[in-house]
């Protein structure tokens, strides 16, 4: 077999990948413009079922609290984890490498047993079901991501940086904000998109830790689809892919998850 | 001599750590001990419920045949996803790493992983769209082919590993690119300048040096597959009952909470066991 | 500017033990080398001199004022790092009024300040730009105003020419000793290179496993090293232990120390084909085995009762018929005789 046969094979064998990762989600979409309920073809195009969407208070009220949610989990994810990520590169103390593995738990552990493990402890404690459970969820589950992001990005910073910062006189804050923060910015950014990313996708533990009638997008789309099938899902699910597709495209262009650039 | 100034930077340490540590605890690693004891309860114990300390989830679990059965099945489940998703995603990586050349692979790369990144609960959904009788899939075969076929996957085991792969596939794809990038084409060429075909190198070169990234993946498919239970509501129907679905019950529909709980420990020593095995292999990966 | 004065300082590093009862004075305006083998602990002197490290014991004073329980942000000190350590996302300008800033001169003075510093490294056209538009020389020169703007007490410097290369260094060097003679600040700096040592300072202090060895002005550890490390670490040393042999005469320094090793620089025996009459020479025979050739410099490789001797002179001193294999003289004046205490090997 000749090199350029294999190299067309393999070419081949990738797009075969991206239609099957895309396919669907392509249907999904170009059926949420049809007008058929039951997916008839031929194909009509309508907007009907984003119309019905936005007059559907459920749908919208879930929505809202999923984007408020997600902007929440990220303000706080962001900050902690980048606290705790400029720790972990400046300072050498004993238990940092303890430190890194436990970050591994809360991204290794399927959801289900984080999610039902919060349910119980949460219940314990008497904070129950709800949105503050879901954000105190959502948080942990983003926390390694940030820190992960960041600290990918730290370690290409140069640490005599804020030696020499030091040495002309700067007090730790001025040395974070003038010299640290300023490099890491991208990351920080990238981290930020992830957190975003996690929390607006994340089903499992919000299925546990929302309360009935007050859930997360996911959650409802998840009831409704045991329910049956409605058009209106395909255009809220639609309106969602686009959303984290979008986000994380954006994450993309500040970090180099995408290997060397 | 200069304690005051290590004690400074002791504060300043705990200061930066502690909100996002403490954090942790208080969202994953409480929770998980208090699982552990729930486990060990007869029943809740908030309200009047009379409850007493007990052995008896983890007996169920030992005595009743269905819990073990259910695990072995969702392990199944598991190796058929992974193996399906190693074989399908590392020739893929391959020719991303090492086929593709200059911008067009930065881009493919993440065309590749973008929809691991967005929401996996809308993807299973897609594909009910596609797979169910009467559907995309069977409307598109029946264009194309000049005979009729029924085609229903929907509620099927195939269906469950479809969704699955569709999942999980683009993570055996990064770390496997990731691993294949890092080995220098300097020694394919030194490998081909000795003789070896492409076979032996593909063997005795490639294969080992990018196995690390390749078993990263693989577990980091098996773990969550195996405690997967939306998939397999969505697609599975009937069929999709697994050891996932089993602990859902107890903790939506049936509320017996201790049982789930018991349950759910099982599942994560069981997880715990396979990171614990393949943790060398992990470390070796990330570096 | 002020003086540094270190005392027994102490600093171990799990069981390494970095610095071991250190102590070295710098005084007012003075010119300092630190040097030594890597891992010898002068880096973690200067180190903790700035303020980056905390030692176990010891004190560290500079001016009149103890520093261990003073952070390196309040020393009031300027460093240049090995690799510059420049701020990649501030120009030129910003990068050198860092320190300013943080001291809130005022923007006026700032700008006053600033001009002065660049201008007296010659960089006074190159405020604007970014320090990765810039050269290594002139990224080396921006580092160096950084860390002299504020006026600091003391300047440290951590290898700062390594990363330069040959001639640009022996440029910088040159450059370096200006500015610090201009602006009579007191200036310790660190280097693996002996050469630099010797023609930069006033005082250097000689490191090896984290021990000060010896701490003198440069021609007095040379002519004088104070053990056989230091004998061969500062330039190269012929041992004359075990010479003899017929003919040999090797006279022995006065106040030479019982237990001692004789010792001679290779640039200072000569070569002769006969037999030299002169007083106050010490002498003996060796065969020549091989003459290196490097354009004005020679270097020969001799062997002398099972010694290897090595022989570095002028070319033109060198008799042009001399061939390897002959038996030659070797002869140097005894004042140049290095009389070694025996320590540590």
């Amino acid at each position: 077999m000749s090199g350029v046969f294999l190299a067309r094979l393999g070419k081949l064998w990738l797009a075969c990948i991206l239609f099957f990762l895309y396919a669907p989600i392509a249907v999904m979409a170009f059926m949420s413009f049809n007008a058929s309920q039951y997916y008839q073809l031929p194909f009509d195009f309508s907007l009907k079922w984003y119309e019905k969407l936005a007059g559907n208070q459920e749908i919208v009220d879930a929505a809202t609290r999923s984007v408020m949610i997600a902007l929440a989990t990220t303000v706080i994810a962001t900050i902690l984890g980048t606290a705790a990520s400029v720790a972990l590169f400046r300072y050498e103390f004993r238990g940092k490498r303890f430190l890194q593995v436990m970050l591994f738990p809360p991204i290794a552990i399927p959801w289900l047993i984080t999610g039902t493990a919060m349910l119980i402890f949460f219940f314990g404690v008497g904070l129950g079901r709800g949105t503050p459970s879901v954000i105190i969820g959502h948080v942990a589950l983003a926390l390694p991501y940030v820190i992960v992001v960041v600290s990918a990005r730290l370690a290409t910073f140069d640490a005599t940086l804020e030696e020499a910062a030091r040495s002309l006189g700067a007090d730790s804050w001025t040395v974070t904000r003038e010299v640290t923060l300023p490099w890491i910015s991208s990351g920080v950014i990238a981290g930020a998109l992830f957190a975003f990313a996690v929390s607006f996708d994340q089903f499992v533990v919000s299925y546990f830790l929302s309360e009935p009638g007050d859930s997360t997008l996911p959650v409802l789309i998840y009831t409704s689809i045991r329910k049956g099938f409605t058009p209106e899902i395909n255009a809220i699910s639609t309106i969602i892919i686009v959303v984290s597709m979008a986000v994380m495209l954006f994450a993309a262009r500040f970090s180099n998850f995408g290997g060397e650039r | 001599m200069s304690a005051n100034l290590a004690n400074q930077e002791r504060l300043r340490i705990f200061g930066l750590l502690s909100p996002a540590y403490l954090w942790l605890t208080v969202a994953i690693f409480l929770p998980l001990s208090a699982m552990l004891y729930f486990s060990f309860l007869s029943d809740v114990p908030f309200g009047d419920a009379d409850w007493h300390h007990t052995t008896k989830n983890y007996q169920a679990f030992f005595q009743t045949k269905t819990y073990a059965t259910l695990l072995w099945k969702s392990i199944r489940l598991g190796l058929t996803v992974t193996a399906v998703a190693v074989l399908v995603g590392f020739p893929c990586a391959y020719v991303l790493a090492k086929t593709i050349k200059g911008r067009s692979r930065e881009a493919l790369f993440l065309l590749v992983i973008l929809p691991f990144w967005s929401n996996s609960l809308v993807r299973i959904f897609s594909w009910a769209i596609v797979l169910r009788g009467n559907g995309v899939l069977e409307l598109g075969l029946n264009a194309i082919l000049p005979f009729q076929v029924d085609v229903n996957l929907m509620f099927s085991t195939p269906a469950v590993v479809i969704g699955l792969v569709h999942s999980y596939l683009p993570y055996v794809i990064l770390t496997s690119y990731l691993a294949l990038q890092a080995i220098d084409d300097n020694l394919i060429d030194a490998a081909r300048s000795m003789g070896a075909n492409k076979l032996t190198i593909l063997w005795r070169v490639i294969l080992p040096l990018s196995l690390p990234g390749l078993l990263a993946g693989a577990v980091l498919i098996f773990v969550p597959v195996v405690g997967s239970f939306m998939e397999p509501r969505i697609l599975g129907g009937r069929v999709g009952t697994y050891y996932g679905t089993v602990i859902e019950d107890q903790f939506v529909a049936v509320f017996n909470w201790p049982l789930g709980a018991a349950l759910s420990f099982i599942l994560l020593a069981v997880v715990l066991l396979i990171l614990a095995i393949a943790s060398p292999v992990l470390k070796r990966a990330q570096t | 500017m002020a003086e540094v004065s270190v005392n027994n300082v102490t600093k171990t590093f799990g069981s390494l033990k970095a610095l071991d009862d250190v102590t070295m004075d710098f005084p007012d305006g003075g010119f300092f080398a630190l040097l030594g083998p890597s891992g010898s602990g002068k880096t973690t002197l200067l180190r903790a001199i700035a303020g980056f490290i905390f030692a176990d014991s010891g004190t560290i004073r500079i001016g009149d004022q103890p520093v261990e329980n003073v952070p390196v942000e309040k020393r009031d000190i300027g460093m240049m790092f090995q690799n510059y350590a420049l701020f990649p996302n501030m120009t030129v300008s910003d990068n050198v009024g860092f320190g300013l800033r943080v001291r809130k001169v005022g923007a006026a003075e700032e700008r006053r300040r600033i001009g002065e510093a660049l201008d007296l490294v010659q960089l006074g056209q190159h405020g604007d730009r970014k320090p990765h538009q810039l050269s290594g020389g002139q990224r080396q020169r921006v580092a160096l105003a950084r860390a002299i703007v504020t006026n600091p007490r003391v300047l440290l410097l951590d290898e700062p020419l390594s990363a330069l290369d040959k001639a640009l260094r022996v440029d910088m060097q040159f450059e370096l000793k200006r500015i610090q003679r201009e602006i009579g600040i007191t200036t310790i700096f660190v280097t693996h290179d002996q050469e630099e040592a010797l023609t930069l300072s006033d005082k250097i202090g000689i490191l090896r496993d984290g021990k000060m060895i010896q701490a003198g002005p440069p021609r007095d550890v040379y002519s004088n090293p104070a053990d056989l490390f230091t004998a061969t670490f500062l330039g190269e040393a012929n041992i004359l232990d075990a010479l003899a042999g017929e003919g040999a005469d090797i006279k022995i320094p006065h106040g030479f120390p019982t237990g001692g090793t004789l010792a001679v620089r290779p640039e200072n025996i000569s070569i002769s084909q006969t037999e030299p009459t002169a007083n106050g020479l010490s002498k003996c025979q060796a065969v020549l085995e091989r003459r290196v050739f490097a354009g004005a410099m020679a270097t020969c490789i001799l062997q002398s009762n099972g010694n290897r001797i090595k022989v570095i002179s002028r070319d033109q001193d060198i008799p042009s018929d001399v061939a390897e294999g002959d038996r030659l003289w070797l002869t140097w004046p005894v004042e140049k005789t290095l009389s070694v205490p025996s320590g540590r090997h």
